[in-house]
Parts: C-alpha cells; sequence; structure tokens
C-alpha cells in the first residue's frame, strides 16, 4: 500500500496527460451528448397539457437539467480501452506496471471529470438563461447522499465495462455485447424516461436491478423527487451491486490474466 | 487425408463463427429497434397528443426514422469509414485513376447488412401508422419523396464531413457528431425549440425525412413543401458535390 501511495502523484500525472492529448475528442464526445436535452423537449411536450405523475414543465427540465450532470459525472470510457488493449496486446506492457491496469485507466477517467465539467458548463449556463425556474439548490444532507451515490454511480459503470470489456480476454464480441447493454441501460436507467413515467410494474422490477442505480438514483436524490429519508431501500441496493461488482471484477481479471498468458502474449 | 480433415473441421468452424456472429449481429440489431420504439409507449402512455402529434403520428416518424437509419448505416456509414481511410493512407489516389467517377466509386464500395435489421422494422411502422391515419395514394407519394429528399440531402451531409478529413485527420468524432444531432429526428418537429428545428433541417437535415412524411401521411403536405424538400437536397448535394470537386482540385495526393 505504501508503494502504491508514493506512486500516485506520478501515475496522476501521466493519466491527466493522456486525459490533456485527447482534450478535444473529449469535448466533442460530451457536446454530442444532447439526448437528455432532445429528451426534456420531448417531456416538455409531454406534460405542457397538464402535469404528469407530480412533473411539470420546470420538473422535467430539472431532472434533465440534473440527467446531463450525473451522466458527464459517470462518464467511463473503460470499455473500449480495455478491449483494445487486451485483443492488441498492448496490455503486456500494462501488466509491467506493478500497479493494476484498471487502477490508472480509473485514475485518468477520474481526472477527466473536471475537464468533462468545463466544457459541460457554457451548456449549462446558456440553459438556465433559457429555463430559469430550473435553478434549485438542493439541501446539505441532499447534496452529501447525492455525491454517495453519483461516487457509487460511477463505480458501478465502471465495473460493468470491467466486465463486458474483459471478456475480450474470451471472445470478440464486447463492443456487441455492450451495444446490448446499453440498449437497456437507455431505457431502464432514467435515462430517457424518468422513472416516475414508467409503469407500476416496471419501476418494481427496475428495482432490483443496477440501471437505476448508475444513474437516476442520484439524479432522484438531486433534485428531491426521491427524499433523503426514504433512500434508504435504494442505496442499499446500490451498495449490494458495487459490492458485487467488485468480487465479480476481481475474480474476472484474475480468471482473464491466466488466459491472457496461456495465450502467448 | 489428415489436412482434408482438418481444413474441413477449420472451414466449419469458421462458417459456424460466422454464424454465431451473424445471429448475434440479428438479435441485438432486433433489440435496439425495439429499445428505439419504446419510449413512444411510455411518452403516449402519459400523454395523448404531445406537441400537436398522435400517436400515430409520431410512430410514422419513428418508422421512417429506422428506414433512414438502416439505410445510412447499411449503405453509407461503411462507405464513409472506408473513404476517410482511403483518404488518409493514400489509396485514393487508386481510386481517382480509375475511369470512374471516384464519388460514385467510394460510395458504393461496402454495405453492412446488419444495419438492415431497421429497415424492416421501420417500414412495418410506417406501413402501420399509414393505415391508422387513412392516408390516401397523393399522401403516401408525397412522403415516398421528401424521404427521397431527405434521405439524398442527408447523404451529402455525410460527404461533406469526408471532404473535411482532406484538411484534418480524425474525422471519426465529426461523424459521430452528426449522427449524435440526427438522432434528434426520431421526435416529431413539433417538441423542439425553432432553433434545434432550424438546426436539423438546414444543418443536419434529419428532419426533412423524418418528420415531414409524416405530417405528409397525415395529410399534411402542400406543393410548397414539396418544393421545400426538394431545395434542400438539391443544396446538399450539390453543395457536396462542389466541396468535393474543390477539395480534389487542391488534392496533392499522398505524395505531395
Amino acid at each position: 500500500m505504501n508503494r502504491f501511495a508514493r506512486a500516485l502523484p506520478d501515475l496522476a500525472r501521466v493519466a491527466f496527460a493522456g486525459v490533456v492529448t485527447y482534450r478535444a475528442e473529449m469535448a466533442i464526445w460530451i457536446l454530442a451528448t444532447t439526448l437528455p436535452l432532445v429528451m426534456l423537449a420531448v417531456w416538455d411536450a409531454v406534460v405542457a397539457e397538464g402535469p404528469v405523475a407530480g412533473f411539470d414543465g420546470s420538473g422535467v427540465a430539472r431532472y434533465f437539467f440534473a440527467t446531463l450532470i450525473v451522466r458527464q459525472l459517470t462518464g467511463v470510457w473503460l470499455l473500449w480501452e480495455l478491449s483494445q488493449e487486451i485483443r492488441s496486446g498492448s496490455l503486456s506492457i500494462k501488466l509491467l506496471r506493478p500497479q493494476n491496469p484498471l487502477l490508472y485507466h480509473a485514475l485518468q477517467m477520474l481526472l477527466a471529470l473536471p475537464l468533462r465539467l468545463v466544457v459541460l458548463a457554457p451548456i449549462l449556463v446558456v440553459f438556465a438563461a433559457l429555463r430559469p425556474e430550473l435553478v434549485w439548490w438542493a439541501s446539505p444532507a441532499q447534496w452529501g447522499l447525492f455525491l454517495v451515490t453519483t461516487a457509487l454511480a460511477w463505480w458501478i459503470t465502471f465495473g460493468v465495462q470491467a466486465l463486458i470489456g474483459m471478456v475480450s480476454f474470451w471472445a470478440d464480441k464486447a463492443d456487441g455485447l455492450f451495444g446490448v447493454w446499453f440498449t437497456f441501460w437507455m431505457l431502464a436507467s432514467g435515462y430517457m424516461i424518468p422513472f416516475a413515467f414508467l409503469p407500476e410494474v416496471a419501476r418494481d422490477a427496475l428495482f432490483w436491478l443496477p440501471f437505476r442505480a448508475t444513474l437516476a438514483l442520484p439524479i432522484e436524490v438531486w433534485t428531491g423527487t426521491l427524499p433523503v429519508a426514504d433512500a434508504g431501500p435504494d442505496v442499499a441496493v446500490q451498495l449490494v451491486w458495487s459490492l458485487g461488482l467488485a468480487l465479480a471484477v476481481a475474480a474476472m481479471w484474475r480468471r482473464g490474466l491466466a488466459r491472457y498468458g496461456a495465450f502467448g502474449a | 487425408m489428415l489436412v482434408v480433415g482438418a481444413l474441413a473441421r477449420l472451414s466449419v468452424s469458421t462458417a459456424l463463427a460466422y454464424r454465431a456472429d451473424v445471429a448475434f449481429d440479428l438479435g441485438s440489431g432486433v433489440l435496439k429497434a425495439l429499445g428505439r420504439v419504446a419510449p413512444l409507449f411510455a411518452i403516449f402512455g402519459a400523454a395523448e397528443v404531445v406537441g400537436g402529434w398522435t400517436f400515430d403520428g409520431a410512430m410514422a416518424v419513428m418508422g421512417l426514422f429506422l428506414v433512414v437509419m438502416g439505410i445510412q448505416g447499411a449503405f453509407v456509414e461503411p462507405n464513409l469509414g472506408a473513404a476517410v481511410e482511403g483518404i488518409r493512407s493514400g489509396t485514393l489516389d487508386l481510386w481517382l485513376m480509375l475511369p470512374v467517377d471516384a464519388q460514385l466509386l467510394v460510395s458504393a464500395r461496402r454495405v453492412a447488412p446488419g444495419a438492415l435489421v431497421d429497415l424492416p422494422v421501420g417500414v412495418a411502422m410506417v406501413a402501420m401508422s399509414a393505415v391508422a391515419m387513412g392516408s390516401g395514394v397523393g399522401d403516401v407519394l408525397a412522403a415516398t419523396w421528401l424521404l427521397a429528399c431527405g434521405t439524398a440531402a442527408l447523404y451529402g451531409v455525410w460527404w461533406l464531413a469526408i471532404c473535411t478529413s482532406f484538411v484534418f485527420v480524425r474525422v471519426d468524432n465529426l461523424r459521430f457528431l452528426i449522427w449524435s444531432i440526427a438522432d434528434g429526428g426520431r421526435w416529431p418537429s413539433d417538441v423542439f425549440h425553432p432553433a434545434a428545428r432550424v438546426l436539423l433541417t438546414w444543418v443536419v437535415p434529419i428532419l426533412v425525412a423524418t418528420s415531414w412524411p409524416a405530417a405528409a401521411l397525415a395529410g399534411d403536405w402542400t406543393l410548397g413543401t414539396l418544393g421545400a424538400g426538394g431545395v434542400v437536397a438539391v443544396l446538399f448535394l450539390g453543395g457536396s458535390r462542389w466541396v468535393w470537386l474543390r477539395s480534389l482540385a487542391s488534392y496533392t495526393s499522398a505524395g505531395g
């Protein structure tokens, strides 16, 4: 652990340099995340006739404003990096370092967060100017739980991408598998459809699945549609998934590496 | 005998691998198409009319979007990748020497059948909503014309994106940006802010291929709309052709 602590500043510097190198690319990727704005327009038209499920125009605006931010805060692109490294063999070089390559990726993706927020800022300002009613202030308890649930959401997103990326140790289908995951994720995470608008049956089923924990939970805590006092069960489910994914990633990483070594690489 | 056996095993396993691949692509393609349609039900579960559009109208928009994406994904997008690679690697020089128009050659090199899954799903959705809305023959013809105009104009946009690769090395990101903007076209135009509508008509003309024909199916079209569709198509096709020829004129080949 001591050795890791000493290596951390240098690792972080290298990782951040990597982020800065691709800043233009990253800016485009962030700007291309327009779906929350499109969904805002669509749901805005839905509630124009009158509030639906307790959401009026400003409720919808707040929800998707928060979606835009949480999506950036939980932005992870591990899948493409990892499956590319495994398939091309460039993972071998990373394995020579004393730290786990996944750790390096995690650092890089965390260090990209400030940059992501800087690129997002102008959009948020324009958005807030167009829709002043969406500027709200959360209570300290909301902020606290928002930060915790966002951190766990980030970890779950990272863990899922690590798992699917590691499929590349065995098969060449990681991208396709992720496409399937992403299709479900768009529908079930609250990204396109806020949970309040889902039928009761779907909401009950999705409560137990990992999708909600990656996005909707922090959003609902932050915007206040889920009171902090009632968030216990949701946070518990999120914790269970976080832990389960940590174990699964560790186990699959060991088996994947064994397979990778046997490969002659 | 051993060799023959090994070869046979190899070819069978290769075929099996491809079959599994194709099955996987088809399966995930169907899933993705369904995933695109599902939000429509959630939205119209919450309201009868959204931005002045009924469920049938919005369904037609979504179906047309799938048709456009199927065409783009199967016929245009793979060629774009090849063209960009060709410009970067210098293969373009070879294409230019052939006695066929290079734009035509580059535009028709590859097909990605996996993306075609969207097409039948989209056509079925459009047909269902056209029946539900009681579209006449004239409406269908008008919608077809607008769809053709919009698709042609979108091809022009992709082609313009290709032309930028004479100047910039990485245009993958630009293509990605255009895809993500075009994604707005799966919703009826009236939900958008007027500025966004201008963007989706005159910069990335997806609405011409989705919302306009859908409105036409509901009988909401005039000769003016048909003319406007033609103008957009001519502008983008002509513009991209002009930029392509200009780019070629100043292109000094891979060696220069």
